[in-house]
């Protein structure tokens, strides 16, 4: 029996994750992932006016609430048979994209970046550059009076960690700079979604925001500030540091899991959404060669260490899920979805493998980079500044819409819910696959499901004792020092879990079932 | 003597107070007074930071502050000691540091997220459920401040089978032990808002004088209807029913289920994200979420109100009801006169259908 260890909380996340891994030989042998938060949105929805939906489901989560939001709509929008016009289509692109940019910022830079840095460095800079001497004096005037907090205390750096004083002292710089940029990047998508977290523009049917010149051209000069960031610094940034300081931890694989990968496929291209930006698709077996078409039939969900009453798994629309907090071996709130009975890892890693990125391909091939915690920050950097050049393509065709007779951004026609109806909205939040699910009687909200990505990721295992994809990539991770497990928070990290969003469905007062299916 | 701005140049501390003085509704002619109580601080005062049943959005809408900017708040005007979402550590090191800190005292704790009143393992956090981990943290607290619709009034997740409620009720009934409580609501909470009412208490040493719901008058006074851009609009019976008809664009939005009427906030005045828009200003309505009453209270969030009694929301200025699309066409002077009248009832929205 090996040595075991707790993580609790995971910090620089969203939302509550505890980790506990056994450790045999300086190597994680076995490990656990624990959501230990639960409100009960669905069980919430339920009576409720459809509408409310989008809305209310922007709160499971404040770090991506829009693409709830969205994933809601588009749940609606199928439900109550609306057509999106092109104008509502292209606005929420651009809302989307505004939170794509924001989210993989933070993300990097004020989420993750730490667990790389040893940023007490910064105090033997000898450089002359004045932006830099101005971060340097900062955090030794931190240092000087004893107090500096939050950067510290942290896990001790070890031999993957930066320790060059002018690389760790220009990352802190970027790491203020940031700090603005994501600012910059969320109010923009504000200019068409009202307010920043929980856009609030996004209904079904479309949008409510009709766009004028001058928000338009206030966009645009803002996404040219952020993508001026994202491709002269968080580029650099990434590709410095991953081939680079991190290339021996990025060829080793740390953090890779079962390699299995999944994409619902997002941003819609034309007015049916059959041509997506990100692609649906699924990778099995780490065989990157053979991208599969999605099927949402494929998809099931475990119960058997969740705590809820014990179930087969079952497709998420034919299931009953009871809570019970009492559960023998049940160790999480958050469930177990899988694909064709297998654990996937959604996100951008999984979205970019899908899309055969050329550039993370080249890091595969001319690099020996494997998929892994290095390659997760890789491939969310090209994404961003994939997404972010996509953008400018949906601005020009929202001018060019916007100035046409007849533009529309909602659908009027269909503003009033349906007596009855079913529908299904699938996106791709920053942290990967989406699916929202509701079911219409009365005008009502008869049953609201949600399967989001972090559910996928953080997932515990299932009746075949497969672990989730968390527990999976801590297999191997190296930890020498048991009281200072950084390699175990870097591989979490590099997933952005999202665990508020992970849990939401229960019923616990009323241990009430709930039931769906999709045809 | 150590002080908090002894890192940044003089020239960003004065800038830096202009903001806060400006957050606080002060003059020019206040920033001095401002620098000099900053200034005067021994050490950067201690905050904690406990996140519960929440989204982590505040936090997310709290590093969307630019002026004074994140950094500055972060780094050197408090000494945030705890906050999951920010601080580099993890596990058992942040768990010593909450531990510390708690037993230092003194420090002014921010609660974001409801606490889960139908079973406390709803949400348990380094192996505490998050009621003890609150009555901990708020006996040895100088004052405490809820941030957002969850930890004022429970938001929306009190109407969840977790049940989840505000700081506030979980005082009055016993739950966490009694302490100077101020109140910053909205979903999420509007970061200005909540660093203004910060700073206020951090030049005051206590809290600002505020409502009988605990929110500080300085934000929250007003009816966001009493301030609308687009009162005129309502004056003149002209409501937005078609979101894609450009000369309806900037209509009221009463029929689409507005709560202008009927919430407390400075949103119409202050707006959101830098000012660049807000919930009215992009035709998507306001919601109530500055209310006790958000979000059951609220709900069908997108139909046109009426006044009713019981425990929804508190109505002070809608007198009648607009009752169709039709009246509003024919009528509309005369029924946005009618509605101005000062009426004391409150209630929820209405039921069905918006035409």
């Amino acid at each position: 029996m090996g040595q075991r260890i707790t993580v609790d909380p995971v910090t620089r996340i969203e939302g509550h994750l505890k980790i506990e891994v056994e450790l045999e030989n300086g190597k994680v042998k076995d490990a656990w992932s624990s959501g230990t938060m639960a409100r009960g949105f669905e069980a919430l929805l339920t009576g409720k006016d459809p509408r409310d939906a989008s809305y209310v489901t922007s709160r499971f989560c404040g770090v991506c609430f829009s693409v709830h939001t969205m994933a809601s709509a588009a749940a609606l929008d199928n439900a109550f048979g609306a057509q999106v016009p092109d104008g509502g289509r292209l606005i929420r692109n651009l809302i989307m994209g505004a939170e794509y940019l924001y989210d993989h910022i933070i993300h990097f830079y004020h989420l993750t970046a730490l667990d790389y840095l040893d940023i007490m460095a910064i105090a033997n800079y000898s450089g002359k550059d004045k932006d830099l001497l101005a971060v340097k004096d900062k955090v030794v005037g931190l240092v000087k009076r004893g107090d500096t907090y939050p950067l510290t205390p942290r896990y001790e750096p070890d031999n993957f960690s930066v320790a060059d004083p002018e690389i760790v002292t220009m990352a802190v710089k970027h790491y203020l700079d940031a700090l603005k940029v994501q600012v910059t990047a969320k109010n923009m998508g504000a200019i068409f979604g009202g307010r920043v977290p929980h856009y609030q523009s996004i209904v079904v049917g479309g949008v409510t925001q009709y766009p004028d010149a001058e928000q338009i051209g206030r966009f645009k000069s803002m996404l040219d500030e952020v993508v001026a960031f994202v491709k002269n610094v968080y580029m650099q940034d990434v590709l410095l540091f991953g081939t680079g300081p991190l290339l021996p931890l990025a060829q080793l694989g740390v953090g890779g899991g079962h390699l299995n990968y999944l994409s619902y496929g997002a941003f819609p291209n034309d007015a049916e959404g059959k041509d997506l930006f990100f692609k649906p698709g699924v990778i099995k077996n780490g065989n990157l060669g053979t991208v599969e078409p999605f099927d949402h039939q494929k998809v099931t969900e475990s119960v058997k260490y969740a705590w809820y009453k014990e179930k087969a798994p079952v497709h998420p629309f034919d299931g009953e899920q009871i809570f019970d907090l009492d559960r023998k071996d049940a160790y999480s709130f958050v469930k177990a979805p899988r694909y064709d009975d297998m654990p996937m890892e959604v996100g951008p890693l999984a979205r970019m493998l899908i899309h055969k990125e050329p550039n993370l391909m080249g890091l595969v091939t001319n690099h020996g980079v494997k998929p892994g915690a290095v390659a997760r920050h890789a491939a969310r950097m090209l994404e961003t500044v994939a997404l972010a050049d996509q953008m400018y393509v949906w601005l020009n065709e929202l001018i060019e819409a916007a100035g046409k007779p007849g533009f529309k951004i909602q659908d009027t026609a269909h503003w009033e819910p349906p007596a009855a109806g079913e529908g299904a909205g699938f996106y791709e939040a920053p942290r990967g696959a989406l699916g929202h699910w509701v079911k219409i009687k009365d005008k009502r909200i008869e049953n609201y499901q949600a399967v989001v990505p972090s559910t996928w990721n953080a997932s515990p295992r299932d009746e075949k004792g497969q672990r989730g994809q968390y527990e999976e990539s801590l297999i191997g991770t190296p930890v020498p020092d048991p009281e200072n497990p950084i390699n175990i928070v870097r591989v979490i990290r590099s997933f952005d879990p999202c665990l508020a969003c992970a849990v939401h469905v229960i019923h616990p007062r009323t241990n009430e079932i709930l039931k769906f299916r999709i045809e | 003597m150590a002080t908090s701005f002894r890192n940044i140049s003089r020239r960003d501390f004065l800038k830096f107070c202009a903001g806060t003085a400006s957050l606080l509704g002060l003059s020019e002619a206040a920033v001095p007074r401002v620098a000099r109580a900053l200034e005067g601080a021994a050490a950067k005062p201690p905050v904690i930071w406990l996140e519960g049943q929440d989204c982590a959005g505040c936090s997310i809408s709290f590093i969307n502050s630019s002026n004074p900017g994140t950094a500055e708040i972060v780094l050197d005007t408090i000494s945030l000691r705890y906050h999951e979402t920010l601080m580099a550590a993890a596990g058992h090191l942040s768990e010593k540091v909450l531990h510390d800190t708690i037993k230092e005292g003194g420090y002014v704790l921010v609660v974001e997220g409801s606490i889960p009143k139908a079973d406390p393992r709803f949400c348990t956090v380094a192996g505490t459920n998050f009621v003890d981990t609150v009555k901990a943290a708020a006996a040895n607290a100088a004052a405490v401040i809820a941030i957002g619709a969850c930890a004022t009034y429970g938001g929306i997740p009190r109407g969840t089978p977790s049940n989840g409620i505000g700081v506030q009720q979980a005082m009055a009934e016993g739950m966490i032990p009694q302490k100077p409580l101020i109140n910053c609501p909205t979903c999420p909470a509007h970061p200005e808002r909540f660093i203004g009412t910060v700073v206020y208490y951090l030049l005051y040493k206590k809290p600002p004088p505020m409502d009988a719901d605990l929110r500080p008058l300085m934000f929250y006074d007003k009816l966001i209807h009493d301030n609308c851009e687009r009162r005129g609009h309502f004056e003149n019976g002209e409501f937005l029913t078609d979101w894609n008809d450009f000369n309806q664009r900037n209509y009221c939005m009463y029929l689409k289920g507005c709560k202008g009427p009927f919430t407390h906030s400075d949103c119409p005045k202050r707006r959101w994200s830098d000012g660049l828009n807000w919930c009215i200003g992009c035709s998507a309505t306001c919601q109530g979420c500055a209310e006790p009453a958000f979000y059951t209270g609220m709900t069908p969030l997108y139909n046109k109100t009426k006044d009713i009694a019981g425990d929804g929301p508190k109505i002070e200025t809608v007198g009648a009801v607009v009752t169709g699309a039709v009246a509003v066409g024919l009528a509309g002077h005369f029924i946005g006169q009618v509605m101005t009248g000062r009426l004391g009832s409150g209630g929820p929205p209405e039921e069905g259908g918006d035409s």
